[in-house]
């Protein structure tokens, strides 16, 4: 397999995960939207690697992706269990208080 | 086909069809099980690209850490029925477009992209060989062929690098990074538990 | 001049700047005092005013007697012998031979230094060419220059008797402008020390007259009955106190211009005495009248005063000296004005250049002649002499109300009584007679002869007025205006003492006559109008003969025939002032023709007479004529009575003994050299347009002393009958005399037209002129003006759209604009996170479809 088919598979998810992010209004489900985007950025950098004179450069900015995935996770987790206190919903929609 | 081109498109069917599943889901529970499925199947992706160590460490992390906590976050948030969070057709509709015409722009432009030229010199679709894995500092499929100099980069070694013939000089790891990401885990450890604790507005006697 | 001599001089400095100062003082107090510190209910400033102007009677009177100690009373003993002799002595006058025929070789030869030929004629001969070593010491000029203090006296060479003195210095030097200096100097001779006792005396009887006719003023509210408002008579706070500062002060600048010693600083209080003759008369600001009569005083004034400024330039230019008397400067002596025009023998000496016109020369205190550095003579040309004594005349019209300028004083009766009482007899008007007498060595005879017929013309016309005049206060003013006429003729005829004289006389009997009648107005409660009056002598008898006595005095009544041991008349002091100037006239009209100088005077003691009486009668005489205002009528207090009573005493016997009594030989004693023999002018210049006048001396004078006054107090005896006749016992309706001659009676009771023809000759044009000005002002400059002010609106309008429309529009544009973007882009703002990702997403399409577009490859 050529390097553009992985791409393609990066390059679905990516938009998956865009598409997610753009119409959940769970917060949990923008979450996810987030993983997919990210996990099709680690495709990618892991193609690159494998295909590239990147090498394993890649993999290691990948590692760390996931590590800052999951960091990530963590904190957007503690956000929304925060805003699911303040406004016993889960509703990002409700979070309209910048609104101009 | 090949062995590997079959593996090939059985994972990234999977991949694909289990992230287009998350959009589609209206069920945050289900979302969050073809998440798995995706994120599972992408790890597939990824030692069929020659990256065990980051395949593996994507199964633990994600699928095992990551998913688990977003369970957990389901299940906290979702308390009594599931309130209807309906998106409206309007937005479906727009969202629809946009990511035709995202995916359109990614594809094409993966696709105008001449790869052999620009990896001309690189073992591009190539099996991963014995020689030539080993002077890119790549370890014999038997050994695990990325942990060791996995470790070594973060350790702020570069065999891959500096074993190459004709090579002088020395280059440099990840260690510091490596350190400000595991301190940087600590930091969000507490940031998130200090985040998450309880702290309701309404108190027990007026529910 | 001798230690002793100093000495006097120093002390009648100071008691006579004691005797000015006061009243400056007292002014000050009451101005700072008066008001806040003793209230309205307080006569503190009156007792002030009249303590300080006492005390400068005492110190006047002192100082009096100090001049007479110091000089053994000279003048006193020896002008008898003088008078008698000088005719003698006076080569000019023949008709003089037969009464002192015996005198002339002693009078040269200097036998005896008491009786003594007159200066003249003799001076220059017996002291330089006859070279008598006897009288060398008294020939030299006698001019000592004071070691200390700049004291200074001149002592004029009288060969024959005890010099004249007078005393002449420094006070202070106010500035200096190369070899000219303006200062304040003084000038004592006799004549101040008679003016200072005089003024301070009658000032203040008056000031204690005014205790009691101003107690009306101790109010808070004072009525004026006068003003009307429009709600009833005007209330005003009471003035006692200001009155009497203002009093203070006018004597302050009545005595600081008798002291004077230079012609400026007389200016100086010249302008200071109409300032407060300003305030006095208009002392009732808020009457119409009043105000109006203070501001014509001050213009008309002004009139003469610009007279007075063309003769001080004209002094300042070609003299460069304004000081009266000789003073020492740098080691010399500085000769003054009149030893610069008569040297010290009383004569001009004049000096015909090539060109033809006639020059005076100036001369030094000892007769040399001045010399410029190049050797020629120091001289000013003769008719610019003649016009700054016209100039400095000029004022003296203002100030004594003289023909042309006599209308402002009627007028001024505006003022409470006790200050035309003031103005009448002491300060204001006397300050004009008086600055011809002083300035008297400076005029040339035709500058004389001009005096001489403005007073004619001044005493008979204001005699005439006086007749139909009924308000009690315009009749004494009119007479005043004469009387004023007469002391001005008798100072123009020559006879100098003549006429000081009769204003030292008159002052005493004006004084009592305007406080008289200033009584007679307290007790009838403010009625002026004698038609009102009548029958008065039984309610106020004090009054009433007090009055009678001024009349009397003024008339010139005596008794005929009857002659007290020196052989002079029994009358009052108005008789024997009043013949020495008829007597003068008359000389003059032998000497020289001009008729009417003598026979106006001669009518005007008739007239005088009648209208004294006239006066009288009406207000004291006969039966009530307003029943009513005869009833209210009652005596005054004896604060006000008192000084009448002392007052008529002098009004009666101040003159005692005629011309050879004291106060004319104190008088005489002044008498510039010039007039003291009579003046003859120089005939070998007659041809370069000098008049051919000779001044009377003293014995021609004397020759027809009872040829004159013989005459005169015939006139006067006719026109007292014609009172009596008319008033007394009303033999004759004074109404159908009226009616009878009523273009006449219109005629006077118009005054002669004069204010009318004033009126149209100078405030019409002034005011056609000023319409002219006004109407170009509104026109033309206001004109301009507006347009100017309109079309700087306009263009202000303009910019006010420009800037509302164009700038301020451009500016809200901009932010309504903005604001709108604003609004319309914060839409977009939804605050929702999905929406910011799917704008993301759309941007990032967005920038790709135009980078394809623009950049195909």
């Amino acid at each position: 397999m050529d390097l553009s088919s992985y791409l393609l598979v990066g390059a679905v998810l990516f938009v998956a995960g865009v598409v997610c992010m753009a119409t959940k209004r769970n917060g949990i489900g923008v979450l996810m939207g987030v993983e997919l985007v990210l996990n099709g950025a680690n495709i990618n950098f892991v193609a690159f690697a494998n295909y590239t004179k990147l090498g394993l450069d890649g993999q290691v900015i990948s590692l760390f992706v996931i590590v800052m995935a999951a960091a990530e996770a963590a904190v957007a987790l503690a956000i929304a269990l925060s805003f699911y206190n303040n406004h016993l919903t889960i509703d990002v929609d409700q979070a309209n208080q910048l609104q101009g | 086909m090949t062995g590997h081109q079959f593996l090939f498109w059985v994972f990234a069917a999977v991949t694909c069809g289990g992230a287009i599943a998350v959009v589609l889901t209206q069920n945050v529970v289900r979302m969050a099980f073809w998440l798995i499925v995706s994120l599972g199947a992408s790890a597939g992706l990824f030692f069929l690209l020659n990256a065990d160590f980051v395949g593996t460490a994507q199964l633990l992390v994600y699928v095992g850490g990551t998913l688990v906590l977003l369970v957990f976050g389901v299940m906290l948030t979702a308390s009594g029925p599931f309130s209807k969070m309906q998106t409206r057709p309007g937005e479906l509709f727009l969202a629809g477009i946009v990511a035709f015409l995202l995916l359109g722009l990614l594809g094409s432009s993966v696709c105008s992209v001449d790869w052999d030229r620009v990896v001309a010199s690189t073992n591009a679709g190539q099996p991963i060989t014995t020689h030539h894995a080993l002077n890119q500092g790549y370890n014999r499929p038997e050994e695990g062929n990325t942990g060791h100099p996995l470790g070594m980069a973060f350790l702020g070694m570069r065999p891959d690098r500096d074993l190459a013939p004709g090579t002088k000089t020395l280059s440099t790891g990840y260690l510091l990074p490596f350190e400000i990401a595991s301190v940087h885990l600590l930091v969000v450890l507490i940031g998130a538990a200090y985040l998450a604790r309880a702290k309701r507005r309404i108190h027990p006697n007026e529910s | 001049m001798d230690p002793q001599t100093v000495q006097i001089g120093l002390t009648l400095k100071w008691l006579l700047t004691i005797a000015w100062l006061l009243p400056l003082l007292g002014f000050v107090v009451e101005l700072i005092g008066g008001g806040w510190v003793w209230g309205r209910y307080s006569k503190n400033a009156a007792y002030l005013s009249v303590i300080c102007i006492v005390t400068g009677f005492i110190c006047s009177f002192t100082a009096l007697m100090t001049w007479g100690n110091g000089t053994n009373w000279s003048a006193l003993k020896d002008h008898g012998a003088a008078h008698g002799d000088a005719h003698g002595a006076t080569p000019a006058h023949t008709e003089a031979g037969a009464h002192g025929a015996a005198k002339p070789a002693a009078a040269a030869h200097g036998h005896d230094d008491h009786a003594k030929p007159d200066a003249h004629a003799a001076k220059d001969g017996a002291a330089k060419k006859d070279d008598h070593a006897k009288h060398d010491d008294h020939a030299k000029p006698a001019t000592v220059a004071a070691p200390a203090a700049g004291e200074h006296a001149v002592v004029e060479a009288h060969h024959h008797k005890d010099p004249k003195v007078v005393f002449t210095g420094l006070f202070y030097r106010l500035a200096q402008f190369g070899s000219l200096d303006i200062s304040l100097s003084y000038y004592i001779d006799s004549l101040t020390l008679v003016m200072f006792t005089m003024v301070t005396f009658i000032a203040s009887c008056i000031h204690i007259f005014a205790i009691g006719y101003m107690s009306e003023e101790l109010t808070d509210n004072y009525a004026d009955h006068q003003v009307h408002t429009s709600h009833g008579h005007l209330h005003r706070p009471g003035r006692f106190h200001r009155f009497f500062s203002f009093l203070s002060l006018f004597c302050f600048s009545m005595l600081g211009l008798v002291l004077a010693g230079n012609i400026f600083q007389v200016f100086i209080f010249w302008e200071l005495v109409g300032v407060c003759s300003y305030f006095l008369i208009g002392f009732y600001t808020e009457r119409k009248s009043a105000s109006n009569a203070a501001n014509k005083a001050f213009i008309m004034n002004r009139v003469g005063d610009f007279g007075f400024l063309i003769g001080l330039m004209i002094v300042w230019t070609w003299f460069g000296n304004f000081q009266f008397g000789d003073l020492p400067a740098d080691g010399h002596t500085q000769p003054g004005l009149f030893s610069m025009v008569r040297g010290n023998d009383g004569q001009m000496k004049l000096h015909v250049p090539e060109s033809g016109k006639a020059e005076v020369v100036f001369k030094n205190q000892d007769n040399h002649i001045q010399t410029k550095p190049n050797g020629e003579q120091r001289t000013i040309p003769y008719w610019l002499l003649v016009a700054a004594g016209l100039g400095v005349f000029g004022g003296c019209i203002g100030k004594s109300a003289q023909f042309p300028l006599q209308t402002w004083l009627p007028d001024a009766m505006e003022g409470p009584t006790p200050v035309s009482a003031l103005v009448h007899s002491a300060t204001m008007v006397a300050a004009g007679v008086y600055l011809v007498g002083r300035f008297y060595p400076m005029f040339t005879p035709e500058v004389l002869l001009v005096i001489a017929y403005i007073g004619a013309i001044t005493l008979f016309l204001a005699a005439t007025i006086a007749v139909v005049a009924t308000d009690i206060k315009k009749v004494l003013a009119y007479s005043t205006i004469s009387q004023l006429g007469y002391m001005m003729l008798g100072l123009g005829l020559g006879g100098w003492a003549a006429g000081l004289f009769h204003l030292i006389t008159h002052a005493f009997f004006k004084s009592l006559m305007f406080l008289a009648s200033g009584s007679v107005i307290y007790g009838c409660h403010h009625v002026q109008e004698m038609p009102q009056m009548g029958g008065l002598r039984r309610k106020m008898p004090l009054t009433a003969y007090t009055m009678l006595v001024g009349v009397i005095a003024i008339a010139g009544l005596a008794i005929p025939y009857v002659t007290l041991p020196g052989g002079d008349p029994i009358a009052f002091s108005g008789y024997h002032s009043k013949d020495a100037i008829v007597a003068t006239a008359l000389t003059y009209m032998k000497l020289n023709g001009h008729y009417l100088l003598f026979f106006l005077p001669l009518a005007g003691a008739g007239i005088t007479a009648f209208y004294m009486f006239r006066l009288w009668f009406y207000t004291f005489a006969g039966e009530p004529r307003d029943k009513e205002v005869y009833e209210h009528a009652h005596e005054s207090p004896w604060v006000m009575v008192g000084p009448l009573v002392v007052l008529s005493f002098f009004a009666a016997f101040c003159a005692f003994g005629g011309e050879s009594g004291i106060l004319f030989k104190l008088l005489l004693d002044s008498e510039p050299s010039s007039v003291a023999g009579g003046y003859v002018a120089q005939t070998e210049y007659l041809g370069q347009g000098l008049l051919n006048l000779k001044l009377p001396s003293h014995g021609a004078i004397h020759a027809n002393h009872a040829q004159a006054g013989t005459l005169a107090l015939i006139m006067a005896f006719v026109g007292a009958g014609c009172a009596y006749l008319v008033y007394g016992v009303r033999w004759v309706n004074a109404a159908e005399i009226k009616a009878q001659f009523s273009g006449i009676h219109q005629f006077l009771i118009n005054k002669w037209g004069f204010d009318e023809f004033y009126d149209m000759l100078f405030v019409r044009p002034t005011h056609v002129v000023a319409g002219w000005c006004s109407a170009i002002d509104r026109v033309i400059f206001d004109g301009f003006l507006h347009s100017t002010a309109k079309a700087a609106i306009k263009v202000s309008d303009w910019d006010r759209k420009f800037d509302e429309t164009i700038v301020d529009g451009a500016v809200n544009t901009v932010g309504i604009w903005t604001f709108a973007i604003g609004r319309s882009l914060s839409v977009v703002q939804t605050g929702r996170m999905r929406n910011y990702v799917m704008f993301i997403a759309v941007g990032l399409l967005s920038i790709f479809a135009l980078l394809i577009m623009f950049f195909p490859n």
